[in-house]
């Protein structure tokens, strides 16, 4: 409570005179006594005589001239001498803008167009500078999460190798002459009906774009439009087209699906949309008590993928035999049946009974199932989960069709017949590049040159650049003005944060000086094309309503009903040739990359230096091989070879990979890249020149010769066992309905004591927390996607490294994600025996132990636990890390000397040290010290892209994970503002929360408030899936860990009691149930009375 | 003296008789071939008098090579960062804690000797206790070397030391390394205050037969007057043996501590309770080992086996062989807790050494440190100088190995398989451990240039003709054996 401030008599206000007299007087001064005329004018003045005015104008004149003189003498002096200050413009606010405040980040909705559409997002912008891009959560069709890629995109704003000048011929060139030359090629183009005019472009859903071709169309009907559709996921609407007659997209929804069938289908890593499958699919891996439902997921495919991480069945067979067991599937499914099918399914060499029991499984839940097909495999296999979709009554349900329009442009090889036959007069190239990634049957490089004239849109100066005429630097998103639908189909903007830092272009401004419209901006265009989407009143409201929020509330596609044309089905049966690879006829796999996609991101470092999901590699993509085929081939890994596929070959390495098809060679896009940046230069090897039109995905008929040389690759997790450890909890649903606690019972057999010696001083200190912060992460829900990584990267200001750091092991991921594989229990003595000694083998010798064949696969995002207890604390001779009252381990970069003492004794390992100054020195200049300077271009981009809320490290400090402290600080610093003087200081529940558990898009991440009990990380830790890792130590990590639950189906083949992990734990420690009956009886007896 | 051997000869007319010990109770004596005072005193000054020999040229200039190569290597670290060592991720600590520990460990048997074999009265000690006590001043030097430039901002060490700073802040008591900031520092002052101590009364010696100037001018100013009174003499005494006192603990107390950088952390293999004891009785071995690897070069070239004679070999390798049997009890044992405790990580650690990646290293260590000395048993091993040799650098070596297995194994597989990694050292890490040696040898070779290696005055006092009980002792023996020189 205030209490008023004592009234104050002014002294200079109140004369003495005028003050009545009550009592007795009190005078200061004689003067005051005498109150003479100089007391009197000195009480009115209100600084002494002489000190109020400057009353000598000569003097006054005299210091400004002086002063002025020798500013611009010491101006001219710096000047001349050389020895200035480099010249850096401020740009005060001179006009504060409203609602900005210093310092407060401020938030923007956008979207970042992908291949399915686009991802709706939130990107905070500190100072005008965008620095982290997050998920749109009020979007319809999202929960805020995202995937690698756009988490990632951020880092190409502030690339210094994207492309920065406008070049004619490759010089330089004004962006007027760029201008002029667009507009002469739309004279041209309107004198002669757009004849010779030819467009290059990606998929992309934007209606303004769309609406620029059909007035291109209109005016200029002779000009033809190509799709660069480098990794080929157009097959989706083909397919769906294809198999139902008409223009349509499917739309999977497998939060609706209890089973799913994936036929090569890696919808959880590498087909578009990711994000929204991830959360979809995970939503129905939520498992919160015995008795809850699971969906089950097969997979069927040759390469292990994200997907097959979390299959309950997967079946290993070559991508080129999946179409034979989509048809097996087909042939149990389809009442009708269709001539053919048998055949085709009889060779699929595959175990009868999984497919039918599969199928089995997938009619017992028609219209709650789902078949998925892959962007690699054929045509046939994709109308043939068409088929069965459409047996088992799905479509509607668990897939939905929106209408598409009509695809009217052709492909590549179309363009390269037009180029070669002298048809092309100018080229305009808006996307894609098609010089590294075009069949290599079409010899881009020349063919291209061929038009008479080449104006290419890019945002590198890349292969594709070096043969044009016009080269004009294309804006990123986060710089233009856009819109996209998302795979709902619902409208979203895409808002600039930025002005162009390079003055490039978009798309729909090249095509609107082209199409000749009198608007040429970007703005005017999607703004004129969102009033064809409105029809309200307010236009004006609704507009600033659609970039506030995202998205155009209810403009979502409405599902059309389809139907099967059974006819097309049949006839793409009656074209599948079927053939088995073998040693001499080799399988080969090209697939999109999980980071660099098909080598548009080939310079993001931080894309690179994300360990590859599956292979956990970095920097570079390798031949990926079975156990079994490299020792027939005589391989082994990081052995360089020679691919041979007909006439063509390319050079890689070998790199085994547990669960691949034998026979397979799995060939990641992307790398290799002849003109990239400084980043991606020298990565990986090149796989485009195997890649033909006619087999752009999967080729048989590939041979390998070794070369006899060795290259390095670098990989952040080289032991792949999890050596049954009770790291990684899991159980069958079964198992888990018989008990529910079986991630308490394993792994906790040997804490050593019930009550430590002496009391942890953070107890007490705890009491004093407002917040107890903690993290749930649900390894049911984890897909390891990884986009968790990279926001973790861009939040924390996390630096790369480099191929060669990362290989000594110093990458400084504060979150990575644990891959392991769990493979076969020994059987008999003989084979323990050796399984025994396999795990005191060196890592190398892993890739020739048979039990990696058909493992299942456990992945586990582990970071700084935040310990109550933390083995760090106690060791650093200098309390550079210590705990704070609301439990979190904190670092202090100021403090901290750089003994490494606390890795060395945190048993989790997530301690990342900066050996070198990541940030100062470029990579590779490591080693040169204080001689590796980063050129100036280079840094000034790359500070940019820095949270400010985050200190930079030096060299020599350790750090970790933080739990994002920022924004706790933040949400804290909120509260308190808005809290003023009253208590209420207490964060609201869940109100914010750390960067990965934002950016995950299965909700896997949960952090909050252990002090509020309604938090969701409280009730989650309430569940009795609930285990921290490495329990026994008794370091008390605020970070625990929902058990894995699988759901295999007990008819097939390959089905265990126990998941395979849960086996190597029983085998090396007992089993956990054998005790548990005593136990339970203690602790808590009723639940598994009931259980038993 | 001369009033002892006038009272022997003072007898009550006849003749004094001696029996002769039976042959196998006799002890040689700790100064062979009956050697005078007067010769010990110009055998040992003898080596910073007369110009350098050859051989100490050859081996002196390599060695300053080998500094200046630390210098560089040094240099280069700090101006570039700890990355240019192999240290990584889990491996954290590596080669300069191994060789940390292997120095401070080699520094003890100058302590043990000087210290605790005075408090035990071991007379032999004398003969080598100066060169040993150098060796662990020096040794010191090259291990502090490690602590304080291994961290990532070497040019905050200084916040290890509890200094009252303006943040208020203090180093954290209850981290090991804190604990080895003091218990290093201690040892290293102690340690040079103990030399300093024994060396006045020989620097006295060297300033009285200098003869240039600048030699009087320097050994007088550290003879600090030294005049060999009665009064200085029994100050001296017990002078000496209160630093011996004090220096005795500090012997058990710095590797004890060092130890603890291991066992107070939780890793399987460092979370041990056997290590302060184990680390003391590896620390012994080593030293002994290091201590016999420098002086048996040096008796013979600077002709020194009548002070440093086979006797004092031969005890220092029934020492070697004691505590190398200790340093195997305590390999056996480690494995023994670790299964017997029942813990998975524990027992999958001690198999991981024997059968692990790290093999090598492992099988290393146990040769040199277990198998090779027991050797020792035999006499003929103990006798052969050339055996002894060998087996003191094998020592080292296995020594050495032991400091990787307890440091880099432990490390490079610890809980969570996917942290598991493989450790290589670059060059730099070889160059800077190099260098070290380059450091240790150039003090040592200064050392032996400029200062007596062998304490004159307490080696004269364990000569047969000091004590006034032996037959020979006292004057008469100026009757009996004339001087040699």
């Amino acid at each position: 409570m205030k209490t008023p401030l004592p009234s104050v008599r002014e002294p200079g206000r109140n004369s003495p005179v005028l003050v009545p007299v009550h009592g007795r007087t009190y005078w200061r001064s004689l003067d005051e006594l005498a109150n003479t005329p100089e007391f009197r004018d000195w009480v009115e003045r209100e600084f002494p005589a002489g000190a109020s005015e400057w009353t000598d104008p000569v003097s006054r004149r005299h210091f400004m001239k002086i002063m002025s003189a020798s500013f611009l003498l010491a101006g001219v002096g710096f000047a001349g001498s050389g020895c200035r200050r480099p010249v850096e413009r401020i740009e005060p606010f001179g006009k504060m803008p409203e609602n900005y405040v210093h310092g407060v980040p401020q938030y923007y909705a956008t979207a970042m167009p992908s291949p399915g559409g686009a991802i709706p997002l939130v990107v905070k912008s500190n100072d005008g500078r965008p620095t982290k891009i997050e998920g749109n959560s009020l979007h319809p069709d999202s929960n805020g999460g995202t995937d690698r890629y756009a988490q990632a995109s951020i880092l190409n704003l502030y690339d210094p190798d994207r492309a920065t000048r406008f070049a004619a011929n490759g010089k330089n060139a004004p962006p007027e002459g760029a201008i002029d030359a667009l507009s002469q090629i739309s004279r041209e183009a309107q004198a002669n009906g757009g004849q010779g005019l030819s467009f290059l472009v990606e998929r992309n859903n934007s209606p303004s774009r769309l609406r620029l071709q059909q007035a291109i169309q209109q005016k200029l009907p002779q000009a033809k439009w190509y799709i660069s559709d480098s990794v080929g996921l157009d097959i989706h609407q083909r397919a769906a087209g294809q198999a139902f007659g008409r223009p349509v997209k499917p739309l999977h929804l497998f939060d609706q699906a209890d089973v799913v069938v994936a036929l090569d289908c890696d919808f959880l890593g590498s087909e578009t949309d990711v994000q929204n499958n991830i959360r979809r699919f995970s939503s129905r891996r939520q498992i919160s008590k015995p008795g809850d439902a699971l969906n089950r997921l097969y997979v069927v495919e040759g390469l292990m993928s994200i997907t097959g991480f979390n299959a309950d069945h997967r079946l290993r067979t070559p991508s080129s035999t999946v179409v034979q067991v989509a048809a097996a599937l087909a042939s149990e499914l389809l009442k009708d049946g269709i001539s053919g099918l048998e055949n085709v399914a009889k060779s699929a060499g595959v175990d009868p009974k999984w497919i039918a029991s599969c199928a089995k499984d997938l009619r017992e839940h028609a219209g709650k199932s789902l078949v998925v097909a892959g962007y690699r495999q054929p045509l046939q296999v994709h109308l043939l989960a068409h088929a069965i979709n459409s047996a088992l009554g799905n479509n509607g349900k668990t897939v939905v069709f929106h209408e598409v329009p009509e695809p009217k442009e052709q492909g590549l090889v179309e363009l390269a017949q037009a180029l070669n036959a002298g048809n092309v007069g100018t080229l305009v190239i808006l996307g894609g590049n098609p010089a590294y990634t075009a069949p290599a049957e079409l010899n881009w490089a020349t063919t291209q040159r061929k038009a008479k004239r080449v104006v290419r849109l890019g945002y590198y100066e890349d292969e594709t650049s070096v043969g044009c005429d016009w080269h004009i630097p294309a804006a990123h998103y986060l710089e233009s003005w856009g819109d996209a639908l998302t795979s709902d189909g619902t409208l979203v903007p895409i808002q600039p944060l930025i002005a162009p830092l390079f003055g490039g272009f978009t798309q729909l401004e090249i095509l609107a000086r082209i199409v000749g419209l009198p608007k040429t901006d970007p703005y005017s265009i999607v703004r004129e094309t969102f009033a064809k989407f409105f029809s309200g009143q307010d236009g004006e409201g609704a507009w600033r309503k659609f970039l506030h929020d995202g998205f155009l509330g209810n403009s979502a596609a409405q599902p059309v009903a389809v139907n099967l044309n059974q006819g097309a089905v049949a006839q793409a049966i009656g074209s599948i040739k079927t053939s088995t690879p073998s040693k001499e006829n080799l399988e080969v796999v090209f697939h999109r990359d999980y980071k660099v996609d098909d080598g548009r991101y080939n310079n993001n470092g931080w894309l690179q230096e994300l360990p590859d999901p599956i292979t956990k590699i970095v920097w570079d993509n390798v031949i990926l091989i079975s156990r079994k085929t490299a020792q027939e081939l005589g391989v082994k890994n990081s052995e360089m070879v020679e691919v041979k596929l007909s006439d063509r070959a390319v050079r890689g390495p070998i790199w085994v990979q547990p669960g691949q098809a034998d026979y397979t060679l799995g060939l990641a896009l992307g790398y290799g890249r002849q003109k990239t940046g400084r980043v991606g230069h020298g990565t990986g090897f090149n796989v485009y020149p195997l890649r033909t039109a006619e087999t752009p995905h999967i080729a048989l008929g590939a041979s390998i010769r070794p070369l006899g040389q060795t290259y390095p690759i670098s990989c952040t997790q080289s032991h792949w066992s999890l050596e049954g450890r009770a790291i990684i909890r899991e159980a069958n649903l079964k198992q888990y309905e018989q008990h529910p606690r079986f991630a308490k019972s394993m792994g906790s057999e040997k804490l050593p004591v019930e009550a430590p010696l002496y009391p942890n001083p953070f107890d007490q200190l705890k009491q004093k927390g407002l917040h107890q912060w903690g993290m749930s992460i649900d390894l049911n829900r984890c897909v390891g996607c990884s986009a968790c990584m990279v926001a973790c990267q861009s939040e924390n200001n996390v630096p790369i490294v480099g191929k060669d750091q990362v290989h000594r092991g110093r990458e400084m991921h504060w979150l990575r994600i644990d891959r392991y594989y769990t493979g076969r229990v020994p059987k008999d003595a003989q084979q323990a025996r050796q399984r025994f000694f396999e795990t005191f083998n060196t890592e190398a010798k892993q890739q020739f132990e048979d039990w990696i064949d058909n493992p299942q696969v456990v992945t586990q995002p582990m970071l700084c636990q935040h310990c109550e207890s933390a083995p760090c604390e106690n060791v650093c001779p200098v309390n550079a890390t210590s705990h704070d009252q609301e439990g979190l381990n904190v670092m202090t970069y100021n403090r901290c000397v750089g003994t490494r003492y606390c890795s060395n004794n945190c048993p989790y390992k997530v301690r990342r040290f900066n050996y070198f100054d990541w940030n100062k020195r470029p990579i590779g200049k490591f080693y040169l010290g204080p001689f590796g300077h980063r050129k100036d271009d280079e840094w000034d981009l790359m500070k940019m892209v820095k949270n400010p809320d985050v200190t930079v490290r030096m060299r020599g400090i350790m750090e970790k994970c933080t739990f994002c402290l920022q924004r706790i600080e933040q949400a804290k610093i909120a509260q308190k503002t808005k809290a003023g003087a009253s208590s209420d200081v207490v964060v609201p529940t869940d109100s914010f929360t750390t960067a990965c558990a934002q950016a995950c898009p299965a909700g896997a991440i949960v952090f909050g408030n252990l002090n509020d009990p309604e938090s969701r990380v409280s009730r989650l830790k309430q569940l009795d899936r609930d285990y921290a890792v490495l329990e026994p130590l008794l370091t008390k990590p605020r970070t625990t860990y929902l058990a894995r639950v699988r759901n295999p189906n007990p008819e097939m083949p390959d089905y265990s009691e126990a998941p395979l992990s849960f086996q190597e734990y029983e085998q090396k420690m007992g089993n956990p149930f054998e005790h548990e009956e005593g136990e339970n009886h203690a602790a808590h007896g009723a639940t598994s009375e009931k259980s038993e | 003296m001369a009033s002892g051997a006038s009272a022997v000869k003072a007898g009550p007319g006849s003749p004094v008789t001696i029996p002769q010990p039976p042959p196998e109770l006799e002890r040689q004596p700790l100064v062979a071939n009956l050697r005078g005072f007067g010769w010990i005193s110009n055998r040992v000054a003898s080596l910073s008098e007369d110009p350098a020999p050859i051989w100490w040229w050859i081996l002196f200039i390599p060695s300053v090579l080998c500094l200046g190569m630390l210098l560089f290597m040094l240099t280069y670290q700090i101006s570039t960062g700890v990355g240019v060592w192999g240290n990584m991720h889990p491996v954290m600590w590596a080669w300069d804690i191994v060789n940390f520990v292997w120095w401070i460990g080699i520094g003890h048997a100058g302590t043990l000797i000087s210290a605790i074999l005075f408090l035990l009265r071991q007379r032999w000690r004398t003969a080598v206790n100066r060169a040993a006590e150098a060796m662990t001043i020096f040794a010191v030097m090259c291990a502090g070397i490690y602590p304080a430039l291994h961290v990532g901002r070497m040019w905050y060490d200084w916040w290890l030391f509890p200094i009252p700073n303006s943040n208020s802040i203090w180093p954290q008591f209850r981290s090991p390394l804190m604990w080895d900031v003091f218990a290093v520092s201690t040892y290293f002052t102690v340690s040079v205050l103990f030399w300093y101590m024994g060396l006045i009364p020989d620097l006295a010696v060297m300033r009285d037969r200098a003869r240039t100037r600048l030699r009087q001018f320097f050994y007088g100013l550290f003879a600090l007057g030294w005049t060999g009174s009665n009064r200085h003499w029994s100050n001296y005494e017990k002078a000496y043996l209160i630093l011996a006192g004090l220096s005795t603990p500090l012997v058990l107390s710095v590797h004890s501590i060092v130890s603890l950088d291991f066992s107070v952390s939780q890793l399987p293999g460092w979370h041990t309770t056997i290590f302060p004891p184990y680390f003391v009785a590896g620390a012994i071995f080593s030293g002994f080992g290091m201590v016999l690897t420098l002086l048996i070069p040096l008796r013979s070239m600077f002709k020194l086996e009548d002070i440093i004679t086979m006797r004092h070999i031969d005890i220092m390798c029934k020492v070697t062989l004691a505590t190398g049997s200790i340093v195997g009890y305590a390999y056996a044992m480690e494995f023994f807790i670790a299964w017997y405790s029942g813990n998975p990580f524990e027992r999958f650690h001690f198999l991981n050494r024997a059968l692990g990646p790290y093999q090598w290293a492992w099988f290393f260590m146990v040769g040199c440190n277990v198998l090779v000395p027991q050797v020792f048993w035999i006499k003929w091993f103990r006798q052969n100088l050339v055996a002894v040799f060998i087996i003191s650098i094998l020592v080292n070596v296995g020594m050495w190995f032991e400091r990787f297995v307890i440091i880099v194994i432990s490390l490079h597989r610890d809980f969570i398989p996917s942290n598991w990694g493989y450790y290589r050292p670059t060059i730099v890490d070889i160059c800077t451990y190099i260098g070290t040696f380059g450091l240790f040898l150039t003090c040592f070779l200064l050392f032996i240039r400029f200062l007596p290696m062998i304490a004159i005055s307490e080696v004269k006092g364990v000569t047969p003709q000091s004590d006034p009980h032996h037959p020979l002792g006292g004057a008469k023996v100026n009757e009996v054996i004339p001087d040699a020189e």
